[in-house]
């Protein structure tokens, strides 16, 4: 059986690795996407139950997607933690006014990543 | 004393006029007049002792040779008498002696000041030749009987040049300097008068007024204190092109105009030689002297317009200079922000994949080698990772960017928290770690900044204090606000330090010493978080040993006044 299909897009391949890595070991199906463009593409042919998006990324970054995302009648109920190196306060709060539904700082420890994801999950499936 | 010198001599004109005229007794006193004005001059060198003592010894000699000339004169014997020797001797004295005074009192200006009376005596001398000297030299009689008679006018040509110099410098201020002048007026205006009419000259005749007054006048400013002020060497430059200077160089240039008026309407001979050479010598002179004046006008502002580009040099250099700080302080803030971005990146690797590889659930399992060594490497990318954030906050503080995300919040529980994320710590060291406070204490305050605040202080004093020692945290609540103590029986602050480890990159002696890892910002940060929040920080070393620190933080800070923002951005 597999488990819960998760995106993770970061145009870094050692942080992408990373996430993957412990994500798969936590038992989560995952997605990569290298870039904003692709991590869309890949949301909407199938539909993960959450997005892990760096928010700086070429071309369309973390924020962009996850506006698009938002702005989709079929995909807005997907979970999306947002990860960025930019410590500033205003970043997380331009975060969760775009709909953020959790926020890390990288750097981060990947088990904490992992156990956010599960509660994404977990919340969304008691509504 | 002068005053008395004074009236002495007036009154006793006074009576040289009442007594019976051409009498043994009338020119007595008049000898008698002269003859103390003389000594008077001699002995107020020694009164005064003024700096400059030579014109006055000249002013003496001078003015006896007059008392000589008078004592000896008889209106009966035809000229050259010895009388007439000892008169022409006197003029050349004191003409020496003005021109000594007027060159000391000239100071910078020697060479104006002799131009300016070379400029006069020129124009004077035309008009002495014209009126004076030239009809003397034409009367009937011998050959030195004409020079004589000419030679007196030529004397008060001398006598006028050396004073004339002198009456353009700042000497004009000294009282001194114009009864001197008025000595030297009337010397002149009773030679003038003789010269005229020669023939009708007799003792006790009104010219003898002139003479005398020159007499007790010239003693009179030889008595007067301010004579020691003019005998003083000046060195103040007086490059102003005052109005007398002025006058001095037109009178001179309108005596040729003058003289031939004069002479036409007389219907007198014209003398054009004379007039023609003179006149141009004149000329010569004045135009020498503007454009002395000019060249010295050009020479300052020359010298003001290189002291005006050396200011401006220096000036825009200053403000380069001051951009380039500007700029420096830019690139600053901006290598802050670079350094804490870009260092995050690689350090979420080595974080991650330390982490990833100390897995336990991963087979095979890490032998213990290896894992003491990964252990190594992630403490240190944590302490690097506290360094970055701690640089990072500090750059934010100083160019002002900290701000505050409050929110009502429970204390107790904050600082709960914070305490329990130290225990681990603590335990290690077998240190009891005590926490003394009743939730809920409620403030308005950020609560990420509060636990940072607490993190910081409780992690120093488990870092500082012995293994087996206490770390004591307690929560007060006060009467508008909270007390916040972290006591622990550590190493403690040297005497004078406890202001000193809140400034920036403190470490104190005790924690060089024992090689204590950390970057000396913590507590500046702590304080930081203390008084952004309208509170403050303070640390005190305890009778028991080891150090308190105590936080007082009110309900809410206090509303900031509305312009604050205003002015930062001014």
């Amino acid at each position: 059986m597999t488990g819960p299909l998760v995106l993770v897009a970061d145009d870094d391949d050692d942080i992408l690795l990373l996430v993957t890595t412990r994500l798969r070991r936590d038992g989560f199906e995952v997605l990569q996407a290298s870039s904003g463009d692709r991590a869309l593409e890949l949301a909407k042919e199938r539909r993960p139950a959450v997005a892990v998006l760096d928010i700086g990324m070429p071309g369309l970054d973390g924020l962009q997607v996850l506006e698009q995302i938002r702005a989709d009648d079929e995909l807005r109920e997907m979970r999306v933690l947002l990860l960025t190196a930019k410590a500033q306060e205003s970043d997380v709060r331009r975060g969760y006014e775009t709909g953020a539904d959790a926020y890390i700082k990288k750097p981060f420890s990947p088990a904490e990543l992992s156990t956010r994801v599960r509660e994404l999950i977990d919340g969304s499936s008691s509504d | 004393m002068y005053r008395i010198y004074l009236a002495a001599g007036l009154v006793l004109i006074g009576i040289y006029f009442a007594l019976p005229s051409g009498g043994r007794t009338q020119t007595t006193l008049y000898d008698v007049i002269g003859g103390s004005a003389a000594i008077v001059i001699a002995l107020s060198i020694r009164l005064h002792r003024p700096r400059l003592w030579l014109p006055w010894a000249l002013f003496a000699a001078g003015n006896a040779f007059f008392v000589l000339g008078d004592v000896l004169y008889d209106a009966n014997t035809s000229p050259p008498t010895v009388a007439d020797g000892f008169y022409l001797a006197g003029y050349p004295i004191i003409a020496a002696g003005l021109l000594i005074l007027m060159l000391a009192a000239g100071g910078r200006n020697r060479i104006a000041a002799l131009s300016d009376a070379a400029i006069f005596t020129v124009a004077f001398a035309l008009f002495q030749w014209i009126f004076v000297m030239g009809p003397a030299v034409r009367q009937s009689g011998s050959l030195t009987e004409h020079v004589v008679a000419g030679l007196y006018p030529a004397m008060d040509v001398v006598l006028l040049g050396g004073f004339v110099g002198f009456f353009v410098s700042p000497a004009w201020r000294t009282p001194a300097f114009r009864i001197l002048l008025a000595a030297v007026l009337a010397l002149l205006i009773g030679d003038e008068i003789y010269g005229v009419n020669t023939d009708a000259y007799a003792n006790g005749s009104w010219v003898d007024a002139a003479w005398l007054s020159s007499y007790v006048l010239w003693a009179t400013a030889a008595l007067h204190p301010s004579m020691r002020a003019l005998s003083e060497p000046r060195r103040k430059p007086s490059l102003r092109i005052g109005l007398a200077r002025v006058a001095v160089l037109a009178a001179a240039l309108l005596t040729v105009p003058i003289v031939l008026l004069v002479q036409t309407l007389r219907d007198k001979p014209l003398h054009p030689y004379v007039v023609a050479g003179l006149g141009s010598a004149v000329g010569l002179l004045v135009v020498a002297r503007l454009t002395g004046i000019l060249r010295a006008l050009e020479r300052i502002r020359l010298r003001e317009q290189a002291a005006r580009s050396v200011a401006e040099e220096s000036e825009s250099r200053l403000a380069l200079h001051n951009e380039e700080l500007v700029e420096a302080d830019r690139l600053k803030d901006e290598f802050v922000a670079l350094i804490s971005h870009d260092l995050r990146t690689p350090l979420t690797s080595i974080i991650g994949y330390v982490e990833l590889a100390l897995d336990e659930d991963v087979e095979p399992p890490l032998d213990e080698e290896r894992q003491s060594y990964l252990e190594v490497v992630s403490r240190s990318s944590e302490r690097l990772l506290r360094l970055v954030d701690d640089l990072l906050f500090v750059a934010r503080l100083q160019s002002g960017r900290l701000a505050l995300a409050t929110a009502e919040i429970d204390l107790c529980s904050v600082v709960g928290q914070a305490v329990e994320e130290a225990r681990p710590r603590a335990e290690a060291k077998a240190l009891v770690l005590s926490f003394l406070g009743s939730s809920p204490v409620m403030i308005e305050a950020d609560k990420g900044r509060i636990f940072q605040l607490l993190d910081n202080l409780i992690s120093n004093a488990v870092k500082f204090t012995p293994d087996g020692g206490r770390v004591d945290v307690r929560v007060v609540p006060a009467r508008d606000g909270a007390v916040i103590e972290v006591s622990d029986t550590g190493i403690g602050l040297a005497p004078g330090e406890a202001e000193l480890v809140f400034d920036r990159f403190f470490r104190s002696s005790q924690v060089s010493a024992q090689q204590v890892p950390g970057t000396g910002l913590g507590l500046f940060i702590a304080r930081a978080i203390a008084e952004a929040h309208g509170g403050t920080l303070t640390a005190f070393s305890r009778e028991e040993g080891g150090t308190t620190f105590r936080i007082e933080l009110p309900v809410r800070e206090a509303p900031q006044p509305e312009n604050a923002e205003e002015e930062l951005v001014a």
